[in-house]
């Protein structure tokens, strides 16, 4: 018996509230009247060495169980006990453990904690492996037993699943002949030499074999390069063969998929649009034919060097040339920022796919400048409704695709564990459901960081300072198989065979320790530059850093494995987390080990940064790359790709909508049709209430979270953005910043350009709510797109890239008119999945094209910030900025047929000079106190925006029509538009009545409605001459708002 | 001279740099101490009048919250720790810090048998809002002194008290009785036993509890701040750390 198990029980298990008997019961319908969950270990010595009794007894009860709340066992069945309020055996089990090689963070800290009691666990090398049973109570099928541990519990990608019947796996011999997952690969080093002297078709299915992810063209600019005379003399210097090794191609797969390169952004494009006259041009304006040589540099870099120039901006410290945007809005300290996505490892497993993100980025930071420490994380989601599809619809989805709701459960789960064990807030996030991101889900993560404007000695943070003859030192988790070609698979389509090796999960305390360590290291002036081992792993953090010195030498023999047995172009490659790359002064390496070692972070010296022009990469004294840095970052001949639009356009359905019902230009006015559109509205997915989620995520760690994202009197009411207060992390005493964002990707099918207008204005707009500083505004653009190029499989690719130009160009002409640049951004250019549905079709999904903006305020005084609850009986109640008429969009629409002749279908355009005036004036009226509550008017209209600021303040609303009347006969449209439009730009604000007169001054020229009142009443009231338009009271509004969350 | 506090930090701790500036702001002295450091030289923790414990998830959680941090703490500063404690030095252990002093077996009676444990919280999941709790003024605790009714956050997954099965009441009359519950929830928050949400030694120096007094030394931190009269005023978190100071300062 050399593997030992060992089991550690509850004693105060709640068996019939167990998340497992609960998931089984709400989403599968499976009656399971109680789970229980037994932890499970295994434990193994090294060299075959026995695990005594004696001794495992007293790890048992020192280390694994504690003595008030859990009992173990690890002998023979002892007679069962039934958990509280269940008299009953259980009827099966299903035992859960990790693949080998799956991170098991449990395991890793039981093996350190061992090493810490036990003389004979140090000395062997005792390691632990984790897993769980669960025992389900009642009566149920045996494939039902499997369906709950496959859909609920489990992740066969990830983890080994046994079902099992419970009596004979209790009386069985379980505790005897145990395995433990451990990874055991051939210890065979082998390099490959891979011969480019093939036909196109052999290099493509080469290339697809490789999971390369490179295009034929790129592959013969290699070839080509390999044919160089002079590229030739060099490679034989070395000993190298002409053909490129496989760690070569593995670099340069890397370094020039699309997710390193952003080869699209780059590309030359003719874009050309359709001259049909039947789109009205103030809402989808017109370009013409044109030409871009880089979307990047013609629009999103343009917008920061247009708005800088013209506003002569000091606050922007460094911009699109590291891992983050640096910004300083302190006098003290200077900000950096920078929004990541992870959707293709969250689709296949959701948990570690959210919790790398969110690590990750969080090593953007750690990398940014001489490192940065994280204070702030914000994270959005993009998924299909969790409740969709429903019983008997379960064949909508297609094969290889988790139900929407597990995707947002294990995203959830990854979320709350990535933010809260590193000790970051999340401050901030948003939630946008649409069906057609069952294929792919959107997940952002962002983080916001804190640099010293310098260093001790007086250099400044925001500069990295590698120097040849500098050492490369790896520090933080090990390499292993995970996370190999995540760089090259993510710019890919998704399909049914992924592969698991692409997954990884997240360690928080590891990169924790990492961090500190990394933060100390940089205080004491340690290190001479930094970057994160984030996609294509050290070949990305080493290629990059290279630039600097131009020149590295990589000696991969000593990087530390997980394991033995991987393959040097495994080592190069390899996205295992956690790990920082660093260059060392060779006089400071000792000191720099010495630091770690005491901070109990793993790090290895990897040979040094040169001048050489080379990155050459070396293997137990042997080179097995040697690339010319020039060419590897250089040499990618920009794509030259033709974009066309047509105006909007629906993407082809691939599920089946209910239909909806329509509704009748006289019922539209109605008193029932009013309040059950205001309580459907206040229902749906991407309105209701996400307080019972949010809560699970720590948003106040580091105490500087000032405005939360819930408010109000009893905080339940949504917060419009975030407040972080700078002076706990060495700001001024007043400092403070705002983080918020927007998304609209419903709004896509319409035109990309508005989409990406109505995103930026409301990342704007929710700052300014809160009193950020309009002039004072760092962006972050995210874009999620379908793939653009074109293909067999894309018939439509001219569509989707003529999109992303509006959306480019959408961006470029809002934040020109508010004077805000972007700092920092990203974009995922493979958003889609290829499948089949349940009758065997091939189906493709794509995401809407997204914008994500992220935007980052300045706030002069955090003591004047507001937020968007009503806060007095009889204060007045405004509704700021422009209505519209256009429906197009608007939640309203998604729920009924709205009449066709009396609504424009259109979206509502952004009027961005307009906005910004009216912006400006908010917040010099919040500087000088006139609000008491300011909230934005979003999804669902003013309406909702009314219902949302009582709710917050536990308080009721009145609004008289007759007093509109002049408003409503301007408008011309029926209420109903009039209450429900979604027009950005505007806010419901409330004033104190006595602050009247010196509110419609300092209005004066703002388009502004008096609305009604707060009230002591809680109801929602709108009448007209006494007769009741909407009477909804607040208790009610709740129960639709956030009784269907709970 | 400035009472001097020893705030732990290493392996996942999180919240030592918000402890040490609440024990600034109150008076002290904060030096923040990796436990290694600490670990390597163990009787460097004589050379504080206080020792605080801060919140975090230290090891993740694995094991159990607070479990490895114990571990660690007892196989390599556990005769320190002993002696410091004997010495009638005010120990403060927040959220983990609180897990872990339990894990310790310092609360809620040093050097006996354990009694207590902080468990899941009855939802399953952890949870950050603020809460209202009722300081007891007849508490023998130091740190709660003149304290009668707070609101302050809390941000566990594990903060259920948990009492040896079979001997809860018992147990809790002798808590009670002693003056050794010093803070408990004026609702419902995690199911813990008698809303206990803070338990102190019987001599009131080692304090452990869930919510973060850290957290809320200034009204700016109040979620109801934007609607309070006096936004930037000390928060009601602070007396806590000041309590400490004054009673370091009047040994």
């Amino acid at each position: 018996m050399m593997v030992r198990r060992l089991e550690v029980r509850d004693l105060h298990c709640q068996a019939r509230e167990q998340s497992a008997a609960k998931l089984a019961r709400d989403h599968l319908g499976i009656s399971l009247f109680g789970a229980e969950v037994v932890q499970l270990f295994w434990l193994k010595a090294e060299a075959e060495q026995r695990i005594e009794d004696g001794t495992l007894e007293s790890w048992a009860k020192q280390v694994f169980a504690d003595p008030i709340l859990q009992e173990y066992e690890f002998a023979a069945a002892k007679e069962f006990r039934s958990p509280a309020g269940i008299n009953l055996q259980p009827s099966y089990v299903a035992e859960i453990r990790y693949l080998p090689g799956v991170t098991d963070n449990v395991g890793r800290t039981a093996t350190e904690a061992l090493s810490l009691v036990s003389d004979f666990a140090r000395d062997h090398h005792v390691h632990v492996y984790t897993g769980k049973a669960v025992y389900f109570f009642g009566e149920l099928s045996f494939a039902d037993a499997e369906r709950v541990a496959y859909e609920c519990l489990a992740n066969p990608v990830i983890e080994e699943i046994k079902v099992m019947d419970w009596k004979e796996y209790y009386t069985g011999k379980r505790f005897e002949f145990q395995k433990a997952p451990e990874v055991i690969l051939p210890d065979e080093a082998r390099v490959g030499i891979i011969s480019l002297d093939q036909d196109g078709k052999s290099l493509e299915r080469i290339s697809k074999e490789q999971c390369w992810a490179l295009t034929l063209s790129e592959i013969e600019t290699i070839r080509n390069h390999y044919q160089d005379p002079a590229v030739k003399e060099t490679r034989e210097k070395y000993g190298l063969t002409a053909d490129p090794t496989d760690v070569e191609m593995e670099v340069f797969a890397q370094t020039w998929s699309e997710h390193c390169k952003h080869k699209i952004f780059a590309a030359e494009i003719d874009y050309t649009e359709t001259d049909e006259a039947s789109w009205p041009e103030e809402i989808y304006p017109r370009f013409g034919a044109f030409t871009v040589k880089s979307l990047f540099k013609s629009f999103i870099k343009k917008t920061t060097d247009d708005t800088k120039a013209a506003r002569n901006i000091p606050w922007l410290v460094s911009v699109f040339s590291d891992n983050a945007g640096i910004v300083r809005f302190d006098e003290k300290i200077d900000l950096c920022i920078k929004v990541e996505t992870h959707n293709s490892p969250s689709a296949i497993d959701p948990y570690g796919g959210a919790l790398t993100g969110i690590v990750g980025v969080n090593r953007d930071i750690l990398g940014c400048g001489m490192g940065a420490r994280p204070i702030a994380n914000t994270d959005v989601f993009c998924f299909a409704p969790p409740d969709w599809p429903g019983d008997g619809e379960e064949r909508e989805l297609p094969d290889g695709l988790k139900h929407p709701r597990r995707i947002f459960d294990g995203v959830h789960l990854g979320v709350e564990d990535g933010g809260n064990k590193s000790g970051i807030p999340t401050v901030n996030g948003a939630f946008a459901f649409h069906r057609d991101f069952a294929g792919k889900p959107l997940v952002f993560c962002g983080t916001i960081g804190v640099l010293p404007h310098t260093l001790p000695s007086g250099l400044s943070t925001a500069s990295k300072g590698q120097q040849p003859g500098d050492v490369i030192v790896m520090a933080g988790g090990r390499i292993g198989k995970d996370g190999i070609h995540g760089a090259t698979f993510s710019s890919m389509e998704l399909n049914e065979n992924a592969p698991a090796t692409v997954v990884q999960i997240g360690d928080p305390i590891t990169q924790k320790r990492l961090a500190d360590f990394l933060l100390e290291a940089r205080d004491r002036e340690l290190f001479s530059s930094v970057t994160d081992n984030g996609a294509g792993g050290l070949s990305s953090s080493v290629g990059e850093m290279a630039l600097g010195t131009n020149g590295a030498r990589l000696d991969i023999t000593n990087a530390p494995v997980k394991y033995p047995g991987l393959q040097p172009f495994e080592l190069v490659v390899s996205e295992s987390q956690e790990r920082m790359t660093f260059s060392v002064p060779k006089q400071k390496l000792d000191a720099f080990l010495a630091l770690a070692k005491r901070r109990g972070v793993e790090a290895s010296a990897l040979g040094e940064f040169t001048d050489s022009g080379m990155l050459e990469i070396v293997y137990r004294e042997k080179t097995v790359a040697l690339l010319d840095l020039h060419f590897l970052h250089e040499g990618l001949p920009a794509m030259i790709l033709k974009a066309r639009w047509e105006g909007p356009r629906e993407t082809p359905s691939w599920s089946t909508f209910p239909k909806l019902a329509s509704v009748s230009p006289t019922e539209i006015n109605s008193r029932a049709f009013l309040e059950k559109s205001l309580y459907t509205l206040l229902a749906r997915w991407n309105i209701r209430s996400k307080e019972s989620w949010v809560r699970r995520y720590d948003h106040e760690v580091q105490a500087a979270t000032l405005v939360k994202p819930f408010v109000g009197s009893e905080a339940h009411g949504p917060g419009d953005s975030a407040v972080v207060w700078l002076k706990p992390h060495g700001g001024g005493e007043k400092a403070g910043v705002t983080i918020s964002c927007g998304l609209q990707p419903k709004l896509s099918r319409y035109d990309a350009y508005v989409m990406a207008q109505h995103a930026l204005d409301e990342a704007v707009r929710n700052a300014v709510c809160v009193g950020a500083d309009p002039e004072q505004i760092a962006l972050i653009d995210n874009f999620c797109w379908p793939d653009p190029l074109p293909g067999e499989k894309n018939p439509d690719a001219q569509h989707k890239l003529a999109q992303l130009v509006r959306a480019n160009r959408g961006l470029y002409d809002l934040a020109l008119q508010y004077g805000a640049p972007f700092v920092s951004g990203k974009d995922s250019m493979k958003n889609d999945f290829i499948g089949r549905n349940r009758f065997g079709k091939e189906v493709k999904i794509s995401v809407p094209p997204t914008v994500l903006v992220t935007a980052m305020g300045k706030v002069h005084d955090v003591a004047k910030t507001v937020t968007s609850d009503f806060k007095k009986s009889g204060d007045l109640v405004f509704l700021l900025g422009k209505n519209t008429r256009h429906m197009g969009g608007s939640e309203l629409e998604e729920t009924v047929l709205l009449p066709k002749d009396i609504v424009l279908r259109s979206p509502p355009p952004v009027l961005g000079k307009e906005n910004f005036s009216l912006y400006k004036k908010v917040h010099q009226a919040i500087q000088v106190g006139l609000l008491r509550s300011c909230h934005d008017c979003s999804e669902g209209g003013v309406i909702v925006a009314l219902a949302e600021s009582a709710m917050g303040g536990k308080l009721g609303v009145n609004v008289e029509l007759e007093k509109l009347e002049k408003e409503l006969a301007d408008y011309q449209g029926t209420l109903a538009e009039y209450l429900f439009h979604e027009t950005p730009g505007r806010f419901v604000v409330s004033i104190a009545a006595d602050k009247l007169e010196q509110f419609s001054q300092h209005f004066a020229d703002t388009p502004l409605v008096r609305f009604g009142e707060v009230s002591a009443q809680d109801i929602l009231r709108v009448t007209r001459h006494g007769l009741v338009i909407i009477d909804a009271p607040l208790a009610q509004l709740e129960q639709a708002w956030r009784g269907a969350a709970e | 001279m400035k009472a001097k506090v020893l705030v732990l930090t290493g392996d996942g701790i999180n919240c030592e740099r918000e402890t040490a500036r609440a024990f600034e702001l109150a008076g002290a002295e904060a030096k923040i101490l990796h436990i290694n450091d600490l670990l390597s030289a163990p009787k460097t923790l004589h050379s504080y009048q206080a020792f605080a414990l801060p919140g975090g998830f230290s090891f993740g959680d694995d094991l159990g919250s607070g479990q490895v941090l114990a571990l660690k703490l007892q196989s390599l500063l556990g005769a320190e720790l002993k002696e410091y404690v004997a010495r009638k030095n005010p120990v403060i252990g927040i959220c983990n810090g609180f897990q872990a002093l339990t894990k310790l077996g310092l609360l809620p009676e040093p050097f006996a048998p354990r009694t207590m444990a902080l468990a899941k919280n009855d939802s399953g999941s952890f949870l950050d809002r603020w809460v209202h709790l009722t300081a007891e003024e007849k508490s023998i605790c130091i740190w709660t002194k003149g304290l009668s009714s707070l609101t302050l956050p809390i941000r566990h997954g594990e903060g259920k008290v948990t009492l040896l099965a079979g001997e809860e009441e018992i147990i809790h009359r002798k808590l009670i009785a002693n003056g050794q519950i010093p803070l408990r929830y004026t609702e419902e928050v995690n199911g813990s036993f008698g809303r206990i949400a803070g338990v102190c030694d019987p001599l009131g120096l080692v304090f452990g509890l869930m919510p973060h007094p850290e957290a809320a030394i200034s009204n700016l931190q109040h979620p109801q701040s934007s609607s309070l009269q006096n936004r930037d005023a000390p928060g009601v978190g602070l007396q806590i750390f000041e309590n400490c100071v004054k009673y370091i300062e009047g040994r």
